[in-house]
This record gives C-alpha cells, structure tokens and sequence, in this order.
C-alpha cells in the first residue's frame, strides 16, 4: 500500500467517523432534551427528600435487568415511562410515542 | 508589561475564586420569562405559566416563592414578566427575584389574589370523595382525630412538588407507627387534583409506593379523588388554585391541619419540614385529649 492511498483511507476513514458521530448527535439531540427535561432531575441529582432514590440510568441497557429487576429491553422501558413504577410517576399524556422512542433511543447511548 | 500581566493576573485570580465561591454555595441563576396565573401574598408566591427554563425546568405553569414581598406587590396576575430564578442547594430551593413587567395588558382578565377560604377554627365542609379502595369517604369520618391533609397528583413529575409532599407524608407515617397512641388518634390524607387519571386503582397502586406494600397503613392514611365539581369546592374551602394545562396540573402547595372536631387548626404553603408538620399533628391530637381532661 502506498504511503498516499494509506492517507486517502485515513482520511476516509476520519471522515466516515466525524459523519457517524455528528449523525448520532444529531439524532439523539432531542432525545437528550427530554432526558434533560424529565428524567435528570430524579434520576442524577441525589435528593434526600424523596422516599426512595431514583436509579441512576446510565448502563441502563447494558445489563440484563432493570434496577426494579424486569427485562432491559425497550418495551419494558416504554412501559415504565408512560405508566410510571412505585414512586415514579406516570408519563402518560405528557410525551408522544414519538418522544418516548427519542427518550428510549438516548438512553441506549448512557454507557 | 509586567503591570498589565500582574493585573491580568489579579483579574484571573478573582475570577477564579468568584467562579469557586458559586460552584461552592451552589447558586445558580436562570431567566424565567412567563405570565403570572396567580398571586398568594400570605405564602409569598407567584403561580407562573412560564417558557422553558434551559438548564432547569420545561416549560410548565408552577408556583415559585418570592422573598421579596414588596417586589411581589408589585405584580398581578395577567402581567407577562421577566425575573431572575435563583436555584441552590442542588435545586432543592429556588426562589424569583428582580421582576421585569412586560405587560400588564392580562390584567383584567386575571383571577383574583389567592385567599385561604375557611378560616382558622370554622369546620369544614362535609364533601365526599372516593379513596385508594374506591370507597366513598367524607372529612367527617375523621372526627375524633387529628388530620393532617395535603393535595397532589400522582403523575406530577417535579420532585421537590407532589414526590416531595408524599415522602415527607410517608416519614410522618412511619414515625406515627412507633407510637401506637397517637398513631389512633392521627390520619393522614392526600387528596388528588386529578380525578379522571387517578382512579381508585392508580390511587392505591401510588399509597402502596409510599406504604411499601404494607396495605394496612391505608387504615391510617387515605389516598383519594373527587368528582370535578366537589373537587372544586374543596379547593374553594382550603383556597387551593389549580388548573391543568397540558397535561400537566399546576397548583399551589397546600398542607392543611384539621383539629379532632373538624376544623381548620393551620394551613402551610412552602415553609414547613416534617419534623414540624407531625409535631403540630401530635399535639393538635393530644389537645383533645386535654381539652376532654378539662370538660371531664
């Protein structure tokens, strides 16, 4: 391989890389939002307050279970966003389908 | 040269030490731009329907403490306002500051000043309402006991709200536990403001959270909604405000006490704690009892 088509594929390869990254961003920028919106402020601030602490949701889909020990799988997640579990209050009405995939689809981007 | 970078120097320094001093006491500073839904200059708090707060909160109608209250008396309902929202401690506090009205065209068709309807020591009306196990219950089936009564909706999603209310109703609960006395001559009561989303069922499935899982405490504490008309006049006796706005239910953050004869015994807003709700709770519930060692 010569010395210039080795910098032409690094240079693609940087290139498809930027896409791919700003092309993640782009689409999870609203998904980001929400979380922002309605999941931070239980689920990353510690609040002494509040009966039980809300898990942190990072990972969330990396293991095999949920913290309240149902499957990790999207459907499982959708359910509990819009019908709310124990102390987390349902969501349903509040955001669309449309959102909740968004919501979904950034947290599967929390590592 | 040497002076220039000296001060320059000086400047980065009390940057710096400014920048620690915020990141220190946790103060953050937002910029809410709304309009006011409501005033309650007893609890010192504006209502406000406001645009999203980036950083801090989605676009949502709340109630926000002021401090100032000659600042407060100054703004009316109706009026589209700019104000400075100081956040600390996390979040967990936050308060508005140096309003700017941009309009006081809504004026006229504003709402009154909140008011507390019933005064302290008038009894309070006996409307009916439907709890956790979709039985009808009215405040008069808690005379002989003193009654601690707040106002929430089960999907409210902000923490230091509804989620707080509950928690802090839960401690109270668990502490009345350990004293089997004065656990029976207290009950504690969360009335929704969301009758058509919280039935029965979801009712009890949001007590059972607070109880973790224990039914029993449904004895000694009552989760319950009430038709939208009886609704209503419920908040016109404790002088609640609320509305719903998509989806979402803004109202003022009431705590109500009622004496064993069924009377208004002290309302609180914003500024209580635990600690002192079930103080007053267990001292308005021992103040009959000293009240009946007096008549008998």
């Amino acid at each position: 391989m010569s010395a210039s088509s080795l910098r032409v594929g690094i240079v693609c390869g940087l290139s498809v890389s930027v896409w791919f990254l700003t092309g993640c961003t782009a689409s999870h920028e609203h998904g980001q939002e929400l979380f922002e919106f309605h999941c931070a402020e239980c689920h990353e601030m510690p609040n002494s307050d509040l009966k039980k602490q809300p898990p942190k949701l990072e990972g969330l889909f990396r293991s095999k279970a949920l913290p309240s020990g149902a499957p990790a799988t999207d459907d499982q997640v959708r359910k509990t966003i819009i019908e709310g579990l124990g102390t987390m209050p349902a969501f349903n009405g509040r955001l669309s389908e449309a959102d909740v995939r968004e919501l979904i689809g950034y947290l599967h981007t929390l590592k | 040269m040497s002076g220039m970078m000296n001060r320059s120097r000086i400047a980065g320094l009390a940057a710096l030490c400014l920048i620690v001093v915020a990141c220190q006491s946790g103060t953050k500073q937002f910029t809410l731009h709304g309009k006011v839904m409501a005033k309650d200059e007893t609890a010192g708090e504006l209502t406000v329907k406001h645009d999203d707060i980036p950083g801090f909160m989605p676009a949502m109608t709340m109630p926000y403490k002021v401090h100032d209250r000659d600042a407060l008396k100054e703004v009316e309902p109706g009026d589209t306002i700019d104000a400075d929202l100081i956040s600390v401690n996390g979040g967990k506090e936050y308060w508005l500051q140096s309003f700017r009205i941009t309009s006081q065209s809504g004026r006229q068709n504003a709402k009154p000043a909140i008011k507390h309807a019933l005064k302290l020591g008038e009894p309070v009306p006996d409307i009916p309402m439907i709890n956790q196990d979709g039985k009808q219950i009215h405040f008069g089936d808690f005379k002989g006991k003193s009654v601690l009564i707040t106002f929430v909706y089960t999907r409210c999603p902000v923490p230091t709200f509804c989620p707080r209310l509950s928690s802090q109703f839960a401690r109270i609960h668990e502490d009345l536990v350990k004293t089997p006395d004065e656990y029976n001559k207290t009950h504690l009561l969360t009335i929704s403001f969301d009758p058509k989303y919280d039935t029965a069922p979801v009712l009890r499935r949001y007590g059972l959270a607070y109880l973790d899982n224990h039914a029993e405490g449904f004895a000694h504490w009552d989760f319950a909604s009430a038709d939208p008309v009886d609704m209503r006049r419920i908040a016109d006796a404790f002088g609640l405000e609320y509305f719903e706005d998509d989806n979402q239910i803004s109202h003022s953050m009431d705590i109500v006490l009622l004496t064993p004869e069924g009377k208004v015994a002290k309302y609180w807003s914003t500024e209580w704690t635990a600690a002192e709700l079930e103080t007053a709770l267990r001292e308005q519930a021992n103040s009959r009892a000293d009240r009946r060692g007096v008549k008998g």
